[in-house]
């Protein structure tokens, strides 16, 4: 009975740990920073290169588009700090001006590069009605 | 009016409250007046329910925008069906409709087996009934749908929003709230065993029924949440394991375990604590996804309002459930000492026991990584997510071995595997997966994950096969009759067993569709009219863009010509529409065309009105009709599970019908898809002066020339032959002071058929799409009180006497050695 035991747990420990590691390791490359523009853009230079995901306002007027191409340059603000960003692809629907959003991809020199599909702008409403709009400011 | 429903919900608050009380005082003073008097007071709540879900949806149809409620979710313009669908479409209606599904299941459970657990019945309505206060009292105090404006109210109604505006808002919710709800009963059961102590197997029957109940609903509902998804939102995919979707998929791991699990304890009396354990899990697992869904704590890309008030409320409710029932558990552990040990891993019981872990782990591991970024944000402060990859890494090693396992449980023995019969059973099956995946490498296929699906599927299919060659074998050898019907009495013999192998069926086909993904092609591209792109075997030009109105909205329609091969095979019309109500969230209007081996999927992403020219989304979904197909089996195979064995009986003249149940499923399924929209009409500018009426309807009559486009859009114009004619009717109707639905009748009756319409009449067609819920539940009721009665009656014929079950187990033992001995 006692070995019996012995084993469950030997077995339990080896699968759990192995498991965990490999949780752990895929974690590590899985994991994307949530952060808002205001906590990245007080010291820009510590987030280069950490995959990250934005939360932030679009700046108003800010969204250009290469005519004829899906090239997107916009401004991305929160809380009196802003991010340039830009972006290659279809934007959803709800990408407008001031509207929320969360951009993923990498912070450089040079501004934020979304990674396609990167661009998430809530869904204003899905089981409760629209929020008021943020202002812009 | 909304007076009367708080009132309803605050006396059926109090009744609950009595139901609590008088149960569990009847049960323990064992006074029979009591508890007839809970199980009253417990059939009244459900009446009151009734009558709330009848008030609000009597405010919705009426427009009675004093409710805030209604005001939120409806405007006067919206078609019947949706404004009754409204009724669910909000946080605080959807709490209301989860306690009336509550209220109707939980009395038809109590109903049916009041007479064979009498020592449970109290306990279970006190559960049930507790579950209903604690959301009962969510209304009352937080979530009221009946509170009203307190100044004056407005005239108009905000509406529902148009992405919820579909046929699938209608059936979705209900399907997974049911399948939600219906976990409930088995929990209650399985506390009231705990609290009686009174726990052999007998309870385990009523719990293992109402798990395939609320199993089917829960499958059901997740597949049309898929396909919502998929036909809706135009991203191009099925499945994002967005929060909202894992909280379905948490309870449905851990009732699918239970289900396996539930077999080794009848056979054999081991797992009992497991099995309680899953019980519980899978009811709270439901609490947690409403939970999670509800308040904010997860944030999704659906933004659901924060709420910390009822993320507190549903804490301190989990925190309870969980004490209380694991308590139980603990103080009950001596009872749930299991009978028997594993004697072997080369056995069923181990290949059960296996699936339990992975199916848990999956759960766990999706809450996890679901909850991911709140844990991560109270234990480091920094918040932290996981996407879609992080997800798709480590589920689909993991789904694949549990379709490995799907293969091999069936094929060992239970106890013990001989390597005799191993060799016997796993022959066909392992020879059909490796020359699967030899003809693969052949073929030059070099997406790993796919090409193991596929030969997975392949074993698991020849598995399922073999099974039920052997098994009718035996029959037709035993019983003298033909292999045919020898196939249908296996199912009246070993029902569910078979059944279950039908469910696995409906697997295999899903895993089958999901193995296309591997083979998907994307493409977003820009093009100006004329202009074409290549994505897979397509070819895709883009013809023009049109702008269209109707009474509702401003429909942007990009029309393209689909080349497959170089060959012409169509045009298809993915659109984009501004709700007037809602100009900022547009709704995307995706063009699918379905096929066998793939799907052609386009999205209009955006335009520019001045070039004409439009961003489109074009993906190539190869094998995706395969998971709907799957699901379909899945929901087929546990109805089948769940049919009385006189269905069988007469089980020859059953079968046809049985085929037809599940082409009509199927269909159903399938029907919405082409229904939407492709229905583009044109609006060009005329020269002539028209009423409002008499466009619009231009937009909705074809044109009789052959040009197959409405009559404000045909091509030929101004050389047509048929138009000129058409609009001297269409003119004199309206002159006669026709309306525009006599009008299109009259057009109908002129011509013949329902062809000249650019659009199905809204009230044929389209109105009975949306009968099918009520349809759907209608003939649940009816089913489930068919059950009811049956089950009560079969109650009495078992307590009279027990032996012909032990007889049948003896059989279907015979059954299965005799399968085990054939060489």
């Amino acid at each position: 009975m006692n070995s019996k035991i012995l084993k469950i747990l030997a077995t339990t420990v080896v699968i759990v740990g192995a498991l965990g590691g490999l949780m752990y390791t895929s974690l590590i490359e899985g994991t994307e920073y949530y952060k808002h523009v205001e906590e990245v853009m007080a010291d820009p230079s510590a987030w280069q290169g950490k995959k990250l995901q934005l939360h932030g306002f679009v700046v108003e007027k800010s969204i250009m588009r290469r005519p004829g191409t899906l090239d997107h340059i916009f401004q991305v603000q929160s809380k009196g700090q802003v991010v340039n960003a830009r972006y290659t692809g279809i934007v959803p629907d709800t990408f407008k001006d001031n509207s929320e959003v969360v951009i993923k991809g990498y912070l450089g020199p040079d501004g934020f590069a979304v990674e396609p599909d990167g661009v998430m702008a809530k869904c204003p409403s899905k089981y409760e009605a629209a929020p008021l709009r943020p202002s812009g400011n | 009016m909304a007076a009367l429903g708080t009132f309803v919900l605050l006396t059926s608050f109090v009744v609950c409250a009595y139901a609590i009380a008088a149960s569990v005082a009847g049960a323990r003073r064992r006074s029979t007046r009591l508890v007839e008097s809970g199980i009253g007071a417990f059939y009244f709540v459900t009446a009151l329910m009734t009558v709330a879900s009848g008030i609000l949806v009597h405010a919705f149809v009426t427009d009675n925008y004093a409710i805030k409620y209604v005001q939120r979710y409806s405007d006067a313009a919206q078609p019947l069906a949706y404004k009754i669908a409204s009724y669910w479409g909000g946080l605080d209606g959807s709490i209301m409709f989860w306690v009336f599904l509550l209220g109707c299941f939980g009395a038809a459970a109590v109903h049916v087996n009041r007479e064979r657990h009498r020592e449970l019945i109290p306990y279970v309505v006190a559960v049930i009934a507790a579950t209903e206060m604690f959301f009962i009292f969510l209304m009352v105090v937080h979530k009221n749908p009946f509170s009203t404006f307190l100044t004056q109210a407005p005239a108009q109604g905000a509406g529902l929003n148009p992405l919820l505006q579909n046929f699938y808002m209608a059936i979705h919710p209900p399907s997974l709230y049911i399948g939600f709800v219906a976990m409930t009963i088995p929990f209650a059961f399985g506390i009231a065993a705990l609290i009686t102590g009174h726990l052999d197997d007998s309870w385990l029957r009523a719990v293992r029924r109402w798990t395939m109940v609320g199993w089917m609903f829960l499958t059901f509902g997740l597949g049309l949440g898929m396909l919502w998804a998929y036909e809706e939102l135009g991203w191009g995919g099925y499945w994002g394991w967005d929060p909202v979707e894992n909280a379905g998929l948490l309870p449905w791991f851990t009732a699918t375990a239970f289900l396996h699990s539930v077999m080794v304890q009848e056979r054999r009396g081991m797992l009992r604590v497991w099995n309680v354990t899953l019980v519980i899990l899978t009811f709270f697992l439901t609490i947690f996804g409403t939970f999670m869904t509800r308040s904010g704590v997860v944030q999704s890309v659906h933004a659901f309002g924060e709420d910390p008030q009822l993320a507190m409320m549903f804490t301190v409710f989990m925190v309870f459930l969980l004490t209380f029932s694991f308590g139980l558990v603990i103080y009950r552990l001596p009872l749930l000492r299991s009978r028997n040990e594993l004697d072997s891993w080369a056995s069923r019981e181990a290949a059960f026991l296996a699936n339990n872990w992975i199916l848990l782990f999956s759960a766990f591991f999706v809450l996890f990584a679901t909850m991911y970024p709140t844990l991560s944000e109270a234990v480091r402060g920094e918040r932290l997510t996981v996407g879609p990859p992080f997800f798709n890494k480590w589920m689909l090693p993991v789904g694949l071995i549990l379709l490995l396992l799907t293969g091999i449980g069936p094929l060992l023995a239970w106890r013990k595997s001989t390597i005799s019969n191993m060799v016997h059973q796993f022959l066909w099956p392992v020879s059909a997966a490796a020359a699967t995946a030899v003809a693969l490498v052949a073929l030059g296929v070099r997406v790993w994950a796919s090409g193991i699906c596929f030969a997975l599927c392949a074993w698991v299919l020849v598995t399922i096969v073999q099974e039920f060659i052997r098994g009718a074998g035996v029959r037709k050898q035993t019983t003298g009759t033909d292999l045919f019907t020898a196939l249908v009495g296996l199912f009246g013999r070993s029902r569910r067993r078979y059944a279950g192998y039908v469910v696995h069926l409906g697997i295999v086909l899903m895993f089958f569709g999901f193995a296309g993904e591997g083979f998907k092609k994307e493409a977003d591209i820009n093009m100006t009219p004329g202009q074409q792109t290549t994505v897979g075997s397509f070819t895709v030009r883009h013809d023009a863009l049109r702008v269209t109105a109707d009474a509702q909205k401003q429909m942007i329609t990009g029309h393209v010509t689909v080349f497959d091969n170089g060959k012409e095979i169509g045009t298809m019309q993915p659109a984009k529409w501004y709700f007037e109500k809602r100009v900022e969230e547009p709704t995307t209007e995706v063009a699918i065309r379905r096929a066998v081996s793939q799907d052609l999927y386009v999205v209009l992403a955006g335009f520019e009105v001045a070039t004409q020219s439009a961003f489109y989304k074009i993906t190539v979904n190869p094998l995706v009709n395969w998971v709907w197909l799957g699901l379909g089996f899945m929901v087929v195979g546990s109805i089948i599970a769940m049919l009385p064995e006189s269905a069988f009986a007469v089980a020859m003249a059953k079968l046809p019908e049985g085929a037809v149940t599940t082409t009509l499923f199927v269909l159903a399924m399938f029907a919405p898809a082409g229904a939407h929209a492709q229905s583009a009409g044109g609006q060009n500018v005329s020269p002539v002066p028209k009423t409002v009426l008499y466009q619009s309807l231009e937009g909705e009559i074809m044109c009789t020339c052959g040009c197959r486009r409405p009559m404000n859009d045909c091509p030929m114009e101004p050389n047509c032959h048929g138009l000129d004619a058409q609009r001297v009717k269409l003119a004199k109707f309206l002159a006669d002071g026709m309306e525009r639905d006599a009008v299109l009748a009259a057009f109908v009756s002129d011509h013949g058929s329902e062809e000249i319409l650019a659009r199905p009449i809204d009230k044929g067609f389209n109105r009975l799409i949306w009968m099918f819920p009520y349809l759907l539940g209608g003939t649940t009721a009816v089913g489930m009180a068919l059950m009811a009665r049956r089950w009560s009656r079969r109650d009495a014929e078992s307590t009279a006497d027990a032996s012909p079950r032990a007889d049948d187990q003896a059989l279907s033992a015979r059954l299965d050695d005799e399968l085990r001995d054939l060489d």
